[in-house]
């Protein structure tokens, strides 16, 4: 039973990550590799908006909430949108110097040293006993329910909501969505704001639970092979990617040895990228032109 | 036009060599951004606050020091161009790295070609300082391969006449790894049952499956030389399942907040410096000087760089002025520096031991009764031979 909520608990970790990557190339083509730096600036808000609002959780949550999703609309206005028409390769290079830059100036901001967002705002850890014995933090807990809701609200605005069609239009061929009218400069900034939004969420989470170093910027990284494996173009696809990266990293120091369970999302990615390139439920077509 | 620029350049370069020529140069590279930043960088901003103090105070034998800081991200190739450029832009006369150990092959190397000395600052003892040490490295970094081991595991032998329980923890870089592959080995040797060892990558995202396997090997003890972030989180997933058992890890520059954090008894750290709470005459001293220069890191936690501000100190008074990398070579090899009760004996160098020719430990931990930090062992002192 243990085993089964740590693989859930990592995949709900990778799938909010995961669904940034895949929001923003849907959209644009473009795969942001400064995933993981604005997931890490959305914890470094909310230690900010911890010590502003100081025992207050929910307006601390929320003030960091909304401003983690301005900069992912101030990322889009001030930088990609002038990489929009443009060279797909030059604006995924501009996101790695974003990365770069972000990281940065969170350290000259916030410093490189181990901090705890959850303490101003009074929020601790604690153990959630299960049924069958097995245990989860509050935290933990939170993330897996937050996924669940991200993905399920994702699921029925892309498939139910016109500013949803107007992004998938747009995803799909862009010139057709913008000769519809639909402006593309506010479809691109909405994926962007989502995109963040959903990776801030989990920086948040993991803050709460673990504490914030200026090292969390790397699981962007380690949640990329589950958006590659499950199809970079698919949120269902990131979903089921991000369950078989945890299951296998978790197994993997489980039964065999913990030393694989930092390679073993990669390799689960090499496999899939050899039998499968487009990924599990990702379109061959879209996969021919990254 | 042109005469006025060239004029301007001439009297900037001549002002730039005549000060550099002025001061002893101090070349740092140093881990400020990338993965291990939370553990360098106090390093070097304690470092730099040392040595404005000493400047702002007339300097060394009435000669400023300048201290030039590159960022190394803890990568090898840019740790091996930072120390090239200290040397031949800088002309440093004493080289310091406080960095991940993987930055040190190059820093050697490129300090060895330079015949400058190279001292090691917060950063492991690389296997050069030990003795019989060779060439121009040295150590003033708390932490010992092995020694530490041995008085972590003397200690918990202590704690039970039975056969203990253990289980083990290391990270996923080599020095961490062969310290708990030491460990494991002496253990068994002492008579304790190892019953799981884990090996954690830094970039894990969540601890609990290897805390999993470790509750489900029962130990009494788990015995972790990690970075504190690895040490602390696996810790607290194991609460979380419920463990109960006692903790013991390396006390890094954090741990005497997070000691103060979790308030856990069981929660035990080994070091050799001296925690803030004694509230020595030195530690005073840091924290006044941290407050003064607005530093963004507690004083509690620059223990390690001021100790290496004071190992310099001392061995550019020693080499006299004008200075060169031979004087502070030969100052090096025969210094010894009274650590004012940060640490528990003097750091001594000497030709063949350029670590320390003693090193000492304490143990601590939270003491739920009196609500504060207690030492649970102290002196337990190894010589250094």
């Amino acid at each position: 039973m243990q085993l089964i909520v740590n693989i859930l608990v990592l995949a709900s970790i990778y799938a909010l990550i995961a669904c940034g990557y895949v929001l923003i190339y849907r959209v644009s083509r473009v795969m942001n590799l400064a995933q993981g730096e604005l997931m890490m600036l959305g914890a470094y808000l909310l230690l900010t908006t911890g010590s502003v609002f100081r025992g207050n959780a929910i307006l601390a949550v929320a003030a960091a909430v909304v401003l983690s999703t301005c900069c992912g609309i101030l990322v889009y206005i001030f930088l990609m949108r002038k990489m929009t028409g443009g060279s797909v390769l030059a604006a995924v290079l501009a996101t790695i110097a974003l990365g770069i830059l972000l990281r940065g100036f969170m350290i000259l901001i916030w410093s490189a040293q181990q901090q705890y967002p959850g303490q101003p705002i009074a929020l601790v850890s604690t153990a959630i006993i299960l049924p069958g014995g097995a245990r989860i933090s509050t935290f933990a807990a939170a993330l897996v329910a937050v996924n669940a809701l991200a993905y399920g609200s994702l699921f029925v605005f892309l498939r139910f909501g016109r500013w949803g069609l107007r992004m998938r239009a747009a995803g799909q061929n862009p010139l057709l969505a913008a000769q519809r009218g639909i402006k593309l400069h506010g479809i691109y900034a909405l994926a962007w704001a989502l995109s963040t939004l959903t990776g801030s969420l989990a920086g948040m989470l993991l803050a709460l639970d673990s504490g914030l170093t200026a090292n969390m910027a790397v699981l962007g990284l380690k949640a990329f092979p589950a958006a590659l494996v499950g199809g970079l173009d698919s949120l269902l696809g990131t979903l089921i990617g991000a369950l078989i990266v945890a299951a296998a990293e978790v197994l993997s120091i489980q039964y065999i040895d913990p030393l694989l369970s930092d390679v073993m999302p990669f390799l689960v990615l090499l496999a899939t990228l050899i039998v499968r390139p487009w990924g599990l439920l990702g379109t061959r077509e879209e996969l021919d032109r990254v | 036009m042109l005469r006025w620029v060239l004029g301007i350049t001439t009297a900037i370069l001549f002002a730039a060599t005549a000060s550099a020529d002025d001061s002893y140069i101090v070349g740092m590279t140093a881990g400020l951004t990338g993965p291990t930043a939370s553990t360098f960088a106090p390093v070097a901003e304690a470092m730099r606050i040392y040595f404005d103090r000493i400047n702002a105070a007339g300097g060394i034998n009435g000669k400023p020091i300048k201290f030039v800081l590159m960022d190394d991200q803890a990568e090898p190739q840019k740790a091996g161009a930072n120390v090239k450029q200290l040397l031949t832009r800088d002309n440093a006369i004493l080289l310091i790295n406080s960095s991940l150990s993987s930055t040190f092959a190059p820093s050697i190397a490129e300090a060895k070609r330079a015949k400058v000395p190279l001292m090691f600052v917060g950063a492991v003892c690389p296997k050069e300082v030990y003795p019989p040490a060779e060439g121009g490295q040295y150590c003033t970094t708390a932490f010992a391969s092995n020694f530490d081991s041995r008085a972590t595991l003397t200690f918990i032998k202590g704690t039970s006449p039975d056969a203990i329980r253990i289980g083990f923890a290391a990270a996923t870089i080599p020095v961490s790894r062969a310290e708990i592959d030491f460990a494991e080995k002496y253990a068994t040797d002492l008579g304790m049952i190892s019953v799981d060892k884990e090996l954690i990558a830094p970039t894990t995202a969540d601890f609990t499956p290897f805390a999993t396997k470790l509750v489900e090997a029962k130990p009494s003890w788990v015995y972790s030389w990690a970075a504190w972030v690895i040490q602390v989180q696996l810790f607290e997933a194991m609460r979380r399942l419920g463990w109960e058992g006692n903790f013991l890890g390396w006390a890094h520059q954090e741990a005497e907040d997070e000691l103060q954090r979790l308030k856990d008894p069981h929660l035990y750290v080994i070091g050799a410096n001296t925690l803030f709470q004694e509230h020595l005459p030195v530690q005073n001293e840091i924290e006044d000087a941290a407050t003064k220069a607005n530093s963004r890191y507690p004083a509690n936690q620059m223990s390690e760089g001021w100790i290496g501000g004071m190992m310099v100190e001392a061995a550019l008074k020693q080499s006299g002025w004008p200075a060169d990398a031979e004087k502070v070579q030969n100052a090096l090899q025969n210094l010894q520096v009274d650590m004012k009760g940060i640490r528990a004996a003097p750091i001594q160098w000497t030709q063949s031991n350029h670590f320390r020719v003693n090193q000492s430990y304490r143990i601590y931990n939270w003491d739920s009764a009196k609500g504060q930090i207690v030492t649970a062992k102290d002196s337990l002192s190894y010589e250094i031979k």
